[in-house]
């Protein structure tokens, strides 16, 4: 789109004062005439039998009103989560929740139920579960299999199978070398015999990534309550419309039965992606108690274990570089600790991702992901690039080339480069560049706006609003398309009872791409209508006729409708203009959606069907420059530049901020972010928030700079991609090469790259960290 | 008995405005009573379910227990004084930078704002098992967790354990004991007594359940400083995981007269490797009279961490307690710019 | 229980058995000094027979053979019984004036005490064993008459049956449970080591189940607080003016002529008059 007034200009969204001033309502926020309050009942194992639960003694407390057991939820299928579960499978999973007067009757109550449990076998570590005669995560197994026939996306529904590696397999595990035995996965491309055949060097390493669980500054607490059969819940939710139907399934009941509002929420980071199973706890204790209001609270103790985490991951890698640098073979096995649910797909994203950032000429990627009895998994925040198809995806565009010229230059690289390694008193630097790739935008959605006689255009917005701002940025496109002064643009979101047009999840860097292509859609949908209404008033073909002003009028500066007087026009006129006729292939909640609207205006509603041909990423590189206290350990970052190769840039603003706060987690995990389990007890040490080190301002250079390259991807008519989580493993990598720079490269093997690692290692000259044990 | 964790639960708050009246709640309730703070320790106990009174006796009303003030030549800062305003003293900035630094490298700006300096000194440990609520033996059981084949003990002791490796994680107790510091303890019994602030603190030895020699009933009212080490050269540094909300892995904290390049007189004070805070009496005995330069602290250095003995994830405090030994007494050298 | 035995909780939250009460504590000091009380009550006011001194007389009369010192306990008996008596002392103050309410760094001295007190017991067994009359402190049925013949005694009347050998019958019994008890606490103790650091081996409190660590502890724990009676019974019995040769022996080594007569049946402990003999001889005399 050449030519733009709002895309591609800053500008202030408009739930922003509202949250700022704490006027913004959180799940949490919400009060209702006599409402409940409910609290858990976890497990205190990390694998275990609900073999009794007495509750009489707590039932008998004043003020109590009742419990929920997983005998109370409804069946979700072999392997599926539940909210509450009988065969707790980590510690920390809700076993039942008691509804009470308050929270502190609650708790009391929690306090006297007699859980009667049976310890069964667990596993915290993925290799334990691996070693011959090692113990399962599962009575029924200890890994995921290969995704079922017909299992489409990175959590393809999957088997769970039992396989156990030899103990020759593990042979060099003491010495630090990932042991690969046989894998569930794998593919290959290329020759890689002859790739490592022709290679002037050949390395072989492995590398251990942590798990860090989520925690968002929202948890996932929820209330509701029940009317008319109908049921009313405000939850905490990345994406909305994508929600309705995962808390209509876990409740069991159809999806037109659910109202759902979540107008704000605290941050997602890939936790709440379809929502959060617990939020069908208040809901079905409400069912119980005739549908009194009920608040579940979620702590940050619970949401430490429910809230979802990283998938860890250790990697072995066989690559093989010609001299040039070109890298002529890449061999990558991945153990993936998939946690205690899922299937998860991560291991899958990172071996294409590692095949779009190192483009070697001939690749093999084999893979196990292994059930641990430690909290379950989600996508957090750039896993690796998701939801791609093929094994080397034709991407709809990459300008990495001019990404790294522009931020070489930016970052002063090579006058930084000559005093790396150098070492100046007791501090040495270090910088480092790295390729964050991720799947950035998905396709197929609807778009549902409205322009009414109060000359106001309404978009309806389904998607989250988990504090990007893309919820309100797909209207922008509208408000482009249709001339339209943003003043007079109503975002109306974040309660399914307003009408909200089928949406993509708000997850996977998605929503920019896949909500500005369907609100192109809608918005042009709604201006051929403009057009067609002016034609049949003021005759000639629509054709004929321009927007500008606020008006529809024949092109130059003829006659025409105002857009009040087309909105009245429309009404009157009906059938498809007032949305009492919508398109056939639209979603089934999106025409739900229209009819609310029909008659209140000119209606756009359309689908997204543009064509696409490949795979769509979004690329960030970050360059970072790092200095090491070499007699404490310390690692503190001097500088970091991000630079995005995303497309149009939309809101330059929000994605600047998106680039730098998505680096931030990247350089979290590089420098300190971490969980540790008790291997002995199963149990999670780094409970406590501060223990798990997320990034703090004064972890971070006091600025930061980030950019983009501003160039359209030519596979989308608005040519934006998505942004939120390229910038992770930009910063992730930039910095953990950075460090490899200002110390040498065998100082570390595993991240955190904490103080302690890079002291003993310098002290004793050589890695003494633990090799591959994870959760340390 | 099902256990749920952070959730307050009730308790009976009392609200004293002298430090009489808290001393007769003390002396009613005993060991029933809680002393409150700035709440930032005891909030974690009481959320937890872990810690149970039935009373807790809120000291944040009491305004004798809050200031800086002078006193023969040092000062005395009241229990009550926020580490906010204990780091914007214009005496403790002028005269006292050391303890500045200290307070001010605690926990975050919102936590400084709130907590005191005298829970920062009397603050429990902060080691994960025991704060989980495991029944170790600093919480009166017979085990210790943290020390294993398997536990993760990155942030224990590598010095004074005594069947519990816990440590202490006060930031402002080294700068303390460097100063020569006192504590005021006053008691509900009318005993009340001075302390050196460097034999305030308890090994598990000595009391595997308590980090400091408050007794129940007793109260910490205020710490005094002499002016003896007013100005002069100073050091501290804490090496943590972040910059901001995080304790020590290991910080020191140095007071030093010298006379041209030789070191006149010196105290030297480790924390977050053992049970208490390690004044290194015989490395300052070591550097009097030496020369302040790179031998000197090299042998400094290796005379404080002889007998240290690591757990298995905690190996790097050795070389970390030695470096910042060494620093405390030679300095670091920096770059010059960014 | 709970007045027995405390509980504590696993982190998986399972009720664990941690040791013994220490109410047990206060429950054995009181049973040692309330027997001392009794006994010396009794032996201050009941009119218990003496043997009248001029039937000792008699038998020192007939007995012109006997050396004026009857050896007793050799040198390194006596060593054996004051480094245990030391390493006895050090680890009941060591254990329980913490408890007690007197704190101080315990367990070191604790450990290394018990060390030593195993050094001890290990020598004294294979001593007792190879070098000593080994049966002359053990008791049996053959001991019933002479149990009847003292009790009979003690309470004033002059019966005959035997008297006591080398070791009366109070002494044996005393040294059985002492057997019984010392053994248990030995090996409870040597388990615990594992669960502190000391520089013999690595420090393992996973070493065994929850429940196998709670009979270790309880087993240590009882018979530490079953140590306090006993040794309260013994120190009193030690320091006893009518027991004060007894004590006596134990330091010099030897008793009088006239104590071996009047206490000992010559029958049960036979001492040689021959003068080589007066050297201890080391299959019987100790």
């Amino acid at each position: 789109m050449a030519d733009t007034k709002y895309i591609g200009q800053n500008y202030t969204p408009p739930d922003l004062v509202a949250k700022v001033t704490g006027r913004a309502r959180y799940a949490e926020d919400f009060r209702a005439e006599g409402m409940l309050f409910a609290k858990l009942l976890t497990s205190p194992m990390p694998h275990c039998r609900v073999r009794n639960i007495d509750a009489s003694a707590a039932l008998a407390m004043p003020g109590v009103k009742g419990i929920l057991t997983a005998d109370d939820l409804p069946d979700l299928g072999p392997n599926v989560e539940r909210a509450l579960t009988n065969e707790p499978f980590y510690a920390g999973e809700p076993i039942l929740a008691v509804a009470a007067v308050d929270e502190l009757t609650a708790a009391e109550a929690v306090e006297k139920i007699n859980v009667d449990l049976e310890p069964l076998p667990f596993v915290v570590d993925p290799l334990d579960a691996l070693r011959p005669g090692g113990p399962d995560a599962r009575t029924t197994g200890n890994v995921w299999g290969a995704p079922m026939p017909g299992g489409v996306g990175p959590n393809a529904a999957s088997p769970v199978k039992t396989i156990k590696w030899t103990g020759e397999q593990f042979a060099d595990a003491d010495e630090g070398r990932l042991p690969m035995g046989e894998p569930t996965e794998q593919w290959a491309y290329g020759d890689l015999d002859a790739g490592f055949g022709n290679a002037a060097l050949v390395l072989d390493e492995t590398m251990v990534v942590q798990s860090t669980g989520h925690h968002p500054m929202e948890t996932r607490s929820a209330m509701a309550y029940w009317q008319n059969g109908k049921l009313y819940i405000h939850a905490s939710t990345q994406s909305v419309a994508q929600t309705l139907p995962n808390v209509a399934r876990w409740c069991g009941i159809m999806p037109q039965q659910v109202v759902l509002i979540s107008e704000y929420t605290g941050g997602g980071f890939g936790s709440k992606g379809g929502g959060a199973v617990s939020t069908c706890i208040p809901a079905m204790l409400s069912k119980k108690l005739n549908g009194v209001p009920v608040m579940m609270r979620i702590t940050r103790e619970d949401e430490n274990y429910i809230g979802r985490a990283r998938t860890n991951m250790s990697g072995r890698t066989r690559i093989g570089f010609a001299k040039d640098g070109r890298i002529t073979a890449l061999d990558l096995f991945i153990v993936q600790d998939n946690g205690s649910y899922g299937p998860m797909g991560d291991h899958r994203s990172a071996g294409l991702a590692a095949s779009i950032i190192y483009q070697p000429q001939a690749m093999r990627w084999r893979a196990i992901s292994v059930l641990t009895n430690t909290p379950p998994r989600s996508q957090q925040r750039s896993p690796g690039p998701m939801q791609a198809n093929g094994q080397r995806a034709k991407l709809t565009s990459a300008f990495i080339v001019e990404a790294l010229d522009k931020g070489k230059q930016a970052f002063r690289w090579d006058e930084r480069k000559a005093y790396s390694g150098q070492r100046r008193g007791a501090k040495v630097r270090g910088v480092g560049v790295a390729v964050g790739p991720h799947g950035s935008g998905s396709i197929g959605f609807d778009s549902l706006m409205t322009l009414r006689p109060d000359g106001k255009l309404y978009v309806q917005s389904g998607v989250g609003n988990l504090g990007t701002h893309s919820v309100m940025d797909l209207a922008r496109v509208a408000a482009e398309v249709l001339a339209m002064p943003w003043e007079k643009v109503e975002v109306v979101w974040g309660d399914t009872g307003k009408g909200v047009p089928w949406s993509c999840l708000s997850v996977g860097s998605q929503t920019t791409h896949a909500m500005t292509r369907a609100n192109f859609a809608g918005a042009n949908d709604l201006k051929r209508k403009l057009q067609e209404i002016a034609a049949k008033d003021l005759g000639g073909s629509p054709d004929d006729y321009e927007l500008s002003n606020e008006r529809v009028h024949r092109k130059g500066a003829g006659g025409g409708l105002t857009y009040t007087q087309a909105a009245k026009r429309a009404i009157e006129l009906g059938g498809k203009y007032d949305g009492h006729e919508v398109p056939e292939d639209i979603n089934v909640m999106t025409k739900g959606a229209a009819a609310k609207h029909a008659g209140l205006g000119v209606m756009g509603v359309a689908k997204d069907n543009y064509p696409r041909n490949g795979t769509t990423y979004s690329f960030v590189i970050g360059f970072a420059e790092v200095e090491v206290d070499v007699e404490t350990g310390k690692v503190t970052l001097i500088d970091y530049l991000g630079v995005g190769d995303v497309g149009t840039v939309i809101n330059p603003r929000s994605l600047l901020a998106q680039i730098k706060g998505g680096s931030c987690l990247g350089i979290a995990h590089a420098l300190q972010q971490k969980w540790v389990f008790d291997p002995k007890y199963g149990l999670m040490l780094s409970r406590r928030f501060h223990y798990s080190k997320p990034l703090t301002i004064l972890d971070i250079p006091a600025t930061m700079n980030a950019d983009a390259v501003g160039l359209p991807d030519p596979e989308t008519p608005v040519g934006a991609r998505g942004v939120g989580e390229p910038p992770v493993g930009a910063g992730y990598g930039a910095v953990l090469n950075a460090i490899a720079d200002a110390v040498g490269v065998d100082v570390f093997r595993r991240a955190p790259v904490t103080s302690d690692l890079v002291l003993m290692s310098l002290e004793n000259k050589k890695r003494m960290h633990e090799p591959l044990r994870a959760h340390v | 008995m099902a256990v749920i964790r952070d959730v307050m639960p009730a308790f009976e708050l009392l609200q004293p405005t002298s430090t009489a009246d808290a001393l007769t709640l003390l002396g009613r309730y005993g060991s029933d009573a809680w002393i409150l703070a700035g709440g930032l320790d005891s909030f974690d106990w009481l959320k937890d379910r872990i810690k149970r009174p039935r009373y807790v006796i809120d000291l944040s009303g009491i305004d004798e227990l809050k200031g800086v003030r002078e006193r023969n030549g040092g000062v005395e800062i009241g229990a009550m004084t926020t580490l906010t305003d204990v780091v914007r003293h214009p005496i403790v900035r002028d005269r006292y930078a050391i303890l500045m630094d200290a307070a001010e490298s605690a926990a975050s700006p919102q936590i400084r704002n709130q907590g005191t300096i005298g829970g920062n000194v009397s603050q429990d440990t902060r080691c994960w098992y025991y704060r989980a609520g495991w029944s170790c033996y600093r919480a009166g059981g017979n085990i210790c967790y943290a020390d294993t084949p398997e536990s993760i003990n990155r942030e224990h002791a590598i010095l004074g354990a005594d069947r519990c490796v816990a440590v202490n994680p006060s930031d402002t107790a080294p700068a303390l004991i460097a100063l020569d510091a006192e504590m005021v303890l006053r008691s509900a019994s009318g005993d009340d007594r001075v302390v050196d602030a460097e034999d305030y603190f308890i090994g598990p030895g000595t009391d595997i359940t308590r980090m400091t020699v408050l007794r129940p009933g007793e109260l910490l009212t205020a710490i005094r400083i002499p002016g003896d080490w007013a100005g002069a050269r100073f050091y501290f540094e804490k090496v943590r995981d972040r910059q901001v909300w995080d304790f020590p892995l290991v910080n020191v904290a140095s007071a030093m007269v010298t006379s041209g390049e030789t070191i006149q007189n010196m105290r030297l004070v480790v924390n977050a490797v053992a049970a208490r805070p390690l004044r290194l009496v015989n490395v300052e005995q070591f550097v009097k009279g030496k020369p302040r330069n790179d031998q000197t602290a090299d042998a400094a250095g290796e005379m404080a961490i002889e007998g240290a003995q690591p757990l298995r994830f905690n190996a790097y405090k050795v070389p970390l307690m030695r470096n910042l030994v060494k620093r405390a007494i030679r300095g670091v050298g920096e770059w010059a710019t960014s | 229980m709970g007045y027995f035995l405390t509980f504590g909780h696993s982190p998986w939250g399972q009720q664990i058995l941690t040791h013994v009460s220490w109410n047990l504590l206060w429950a054995s000091a009181f049973a040692g000094v309330a027997f001392l009380v009794a006994h010396a009550s009794y032996m201050v006011l009941s009119a218990h027979r003496k043997r009248h001194p001029a039937e000792t007389d008699a038998m020192e009369a007939a007995r012109p053979d006997l050396p004026a010192r009857i050896p007793r306990h050799s040198g390194v008996a006596r060593a054996f019984h004051w480094v245990m008596a030391a390493s006895m002392l050090t680890l009941l103050t060591t254990a329980f004036l913490p408890i007690a309410g007197i704190k101080f760094a315990w367990v070191q001295w604790h450990w290394m005490a018990g060390l030593l007190l195993t050094t001890a017991i290990l020598f004294h067994v294979i001593h007792a064993s190879f070098f000593m009359d080994f049966w002359s402190i053990w008791v049996g049925p053959k001991d019933i008459p002479e149990l009847k013949a003292e009790v009979m005694r003690e309470f004033g009347h002059d019966v005959p049956g035997p008297k006591p050998g080398k070791y009366p019958l109070g002494n044996r019994l005393y040294h059985l449970a002492l057997v019984v008890v010392g053994l248990s606490v030995i090996a409870s103790g040597l388990t615990m080591m594992v669960r502190v650091r000391t520089p013999l081996f690595p420090r393992n409190p996973y070493l065994f189940a929850d429940s196998t660590w709670g009979f270790v502890y309880v087993t240590h724990g009882m018979a530490g607080v079953a140590l306090v009676g006993l040794v309260i019974a013994h120190v009193y019995f030690a320091v006893r003016p009518d027991k004060w040769w007894i004590t006596k022996a134990m330091i010099v080594g030897w008793i009088t002529r006239r104590q071996y007569l009047e206490h000992h049946d010559p029958a049960r402990w036979v001492v040689d008059g021959n003068p080589k003999s007066q050297i201890p001889n080391p299959k019987f005399q100790l």
